[in-house]
């Protein structure tokens, strides 16, 4: 029997490595920041090298979402100041959150990264453990005198993303889905549910939304594996939605809202989307002629101004909260689109936007993070 | 063909379900206490009443011109249905009824619960139920959990647990992707798919038979494997470069003339692509191969008896080899049909569990390929019902929607009461001597 024990051993080890690849800290030089801390000049004195370093989430880094976008915030930080260099850590698994995190404490990193609320628990028992080390979370609040939270009000870019499907809907029905139901999915739902409740207000439409309704929680469509990678969960969902009468979807849900681009691909025209996050239309450029414009969410931007706050020493545990004013979420252009979209509704939104800003408009989801 | 045919009897296809006169009067009560509570629930409660309609739309597209939708009054529909669902509790528990009745009283029970409960869930809703989507996204979701099953089947009939087919979906989505993508013809990726599930299968086979590896493990580790070898390649090519590597053809469905004008199903089911059709054809195939040929004796043989199989002369582990591999090439098709058949593109852990419902399916099937059809079809029901009801308002919460598949599958096992026995020596690698 000692024989196949080994081949389960080789077996087991080609897993582990194969998924291990991606998850070896890489060190990725900053702009020759480490080159300018060698000469060690005395004009370096007042700025001496920093280092941040940035642990992924179990997507991986070229998740073409929030990973990827934080870390381009990082090479951006490390581009914008020539004293900050940046490394990342995959993490491939959730067991690789503390350990990935406790790595870059024994490497001595200034600042430290996590993304997703997910990595909350280990950076919090980092944070305990090392009172001197500055950390900043994507997608979560501050969560001690250490910690700078990096929130995204997106429900007020999916209020306009919602505004503009209800007027650009043909059926009068628009819907929208998550993969889980996670306060970060359903706030973008939220928003956008609203934004249809909105222009039907100023418009005595009556258009719906198909698959939340932000006064009823508890029901709601969502991936029926609660996954953000089942591409043929979302294609069903999408199909659904069109033969109950919907021709435009929002999909927020990661991989899985790639298969509802897929059923908007082969409806024909019948059935339109909008993306999240980032600019669909150059994030999935194979699905561009159907993605209408996306709601953003400007991670990258957030992780930069992070960085290089403290990298400068202005570190501090107030969180940021990306807001429609401080382009910290959007609505993106309509690239495929644009000689479809009325001038009017530009304006319209231009005002909604707006009145958004200065709190005209008030959006009541709870999903919102709040300050503090 | 003589030994074959007179072997192949009724024994080993569906052992004949011995039952007690108390199970069939405690099941029948049961399903009878249930139906109640349905007409209490369903039948009775604010939902339906106030002259409540239940709308049941008969076009897949709601713009197109066909027939126009039915109204259907959900109270007494409902209670008109819960009450058959009581009849036919109380007839199985206590009409002196045969075995075989007694299956389709159990169908007949759990379509006309499932109906009263639609008519409850989607009343006084303007957007009503869409039967042919509904029909449509039964069959598509089906699919991959049937071709799943077969290659779980085949493996356990000859002896080899193969719960590896989440991997083997995976792998085989891969291959077909990259393959297709560089190629640009859906037949290459069609055949690198196969091929890469059949890759995987023969894995299985080696280490199974050839190093006697518990295979329950061994099944946990190919997932595992194929999950973080098709991942690695993700981040390095198709994340990358995808306009290169990930941007593969898709097959195009095909409408049978005739058929696909059927109304209400004719469009959901008859205007799909090519690896749709072969999947459900495969079924009575598979049925064909197993239980009225020569091979398919020797293959239950295998998996029933091995050694009496040996005595008489038959190659044991050279049999389960080229069943497991054959078996690859079915579930490598799984994977086809998730990328080049449905969403045309390759993402990580993009099977995301299908391969173990699958494996599901074929248990709740009891080994055979018609009732792992059934279960596939059943799992697919009720996951499109819970997308269909999600957005109509119905006072259940989605969790508790997302869960249906799971009780249906206890509710079904319990309902059918069937035996539920795996092939004798599955999962026993075989040892001449």
């Amino acid at each position: 029997m000692r024989k196949p024990l080994a081949l389960v051993a080789v077996a087991a080890a080609v897993a582990l490595t194969a998924t291990a690849c991606g998850s070896k800290p890489v060190a990725t030089s900053g702009s020759g920041s480490s080159s300018s801390a060698a000469t060690g000049s005395s004009s370096a004195a007042s700025g001496t090298a920093y280092k941040a370093c940035m642990v992924t989430d179990t997507g991986g880094l070229d998740d073409h979402s929030f990973n990827a976008e934080s870390w381009a915030g990082m090479q951006a930080a490390a581009k914008a100041d020539p004293n900050i260099s940046v490394q990342n850590a995959t993490s491939a698994t959730e067991n690789d959150y503390a350990s990935n995190i406790a790595g870059f404490v024994s490497a001595s990193c200034k600042m430290i990264v996590t993304v997703g609320f997910a990595m909350n628990d280990a950076t919090v028992a980092s944070a305990k453990k090392n009172t001197t080390q500055d950390y900043a979370i994507v997608d979560n609040t501050s969560t001690g005198s250490q910690i700078k939270g990096l929130e995204f009000n997106t429900a007020q870019g999916a209020f306009l993303g919602g505004y503009f499907a209800a007027a650009m809907t043909k059926t009068g029905k628009v819907a929208t889905f998550g993969g889980a139901n996670y306060p970060t999915v359903t706030v973008y739902m939220d928003g956008f549910w609203e934004g249809v409740q909105y222009y039907n207000q100023k418009h005595g439409t009556k258009v719906q939304v198909l698959g939340w309704d932000e006064t009823k929680p508890k029901s709601g469509t969502f991936d029926p594996t609660q996954s953000f990678t089942d591409q043929a969960g979302g294609k069903q969902i999408a199909a659904t939605f069109q033969a109950q009468g919907a021709d435009i979807i929002f999909p927020v849900a990661g991989g899985t809202g790639i298969g509802a681009l897929a059923q908007a691909k082969a409806s024909g025209g019948k059935l339109n989307a909008i993306w999240v996050d980032d600019d669909g239309a150059l994030s999935n450029a194979s699905y561009a002629s159907v993605i209408m414009t996306s709601v953003t969410k400007g991670i990258a931007s957030a992780v930069t101004a992070a960085v290089t706050d403290a990298a400068k020493g202005n570190f501090s545990s107030t969180p940021y909260i990306g807001t429609l004013a401080n382009d910290g979420t959007g609505l993106a252009p309509y690239h495929d689109f644009q000689s479809k979209v009325p001038a009017t509704l530009t304006s319209e939104l231009a005002t909604v936007k707006q009145d958004i800003v200065s709190g005209t408009i008030k959006i009541t989801s709870k999903n919102q993070p709040t300050a503090g | 063909m003589t030994t074959a045919s007179t072997l192949t009897g009724k024994s080993t296809e569906d052992a004949p379900v011995v039952r007690t006169d108390r199970s069939k009067l405690i099941g029948g009560i049961a399903q009878a206490v249930i139906g109640l509570y349905g007409l209490w629930a369903f039948g009775l409660g604010s939902r339906t009443s106030h002259n409540a309609h239940t709308l049941f739309n008969l076009k897949l597209d709601p713009a197109s011109s066909g027939p126009s939708p039915i109204s259907a009054p959900a109270e007494p529909v409902a209670i008109a249905l819960a009450s058959i669902a009581i009849v036919c509790g109380l007839v199985r528990a206590f009409a002196p009824i045969s075995a075989k009745v007694q299956r389709w009283l159990a169908v007949g029970y759990f379509a006309s619960f499932v109906l009263a409960f639609l008519v409850w869930a989607a009343a006084g809703s303007g957007i009503g139920l869409n039967v042919p989507s509904i029909i449509q996204q039964t069959s598509i979701a089906a699919v991959p959990l049937i071709l799943g099953s077969l290659s779980a089947l085949l493996c356990e009939r000859s002896g080899v647990v193969n719960i590896a087919v989440e991997g083997q979906f995976l792998f085989g989505a891969f291959a077909a992707v990259i393959t297709a993508s560089m190629t640009h013809s859906v037949w290459a990726g069609l055949v690198a798919g196969c091929l890469g599930g059949a890759l995987m299968c023969a894995l299985l086979a080696v280490f199974a038979n050839r190093y006697l590896i518990e295979q329950v493990v061994l099944g946990v580790v190919l997932n595992l494997l194929a999950s973080g070898v098709t991942g690695f390649l993700y981040d390095r090519l198709m994340s990358t470069d995808g306009a290169t590597y990930n941007s593969p053809p898709s097959f195009n469905s095909i409408a049978i003339p005739g058929l696909s004008k059927i109304p209400v199903i004719g469009e959901a089911l008859f205007n799909q692509n090519i690896l749709f059709y072969a999947a459900y054809l495969l079924v009575p195939l598979v049925w064909f191969l197993l239980f009225r040929t020569r091979w398919g004796l020797r293959t239950r043989a295998v998996g029933e008896h091995p050694t009496a199989a040996d005595t008489v002369g038959i190659k044991v582990v050279g049999l389960r080899y080229r069943n497991v591999i054959t078996a690859g090439l079915l579930s490598g098709l799984g994977g086809v049909w998730l990328t080049l058949g449905l969403a045309s593109q390759f993402g990580k852990d993009m099977s995301d569990g299908k391969g173990y419902i699958a494996i599901a399916a074929l248990i709740v099937g009891r080994w055979s390929p018609i009732g792992s059809l059934g279960a596939a079809v059943l799992f697919g029901f009720a996951t499109e019902l819970n997308l269909a009801l999600s957005s109509l308002g119905t006072p259940i919460p989605t969790a508790f929607l997302s869960m249906a598949p799971y009780l249906v599958t206890i509710f079904v096992v319990a309902a059918l009461g069937g035996l539920a026995r795996p092939p004798a020596a599955s999962g026993k690698p075989y040892l001449k001597g």
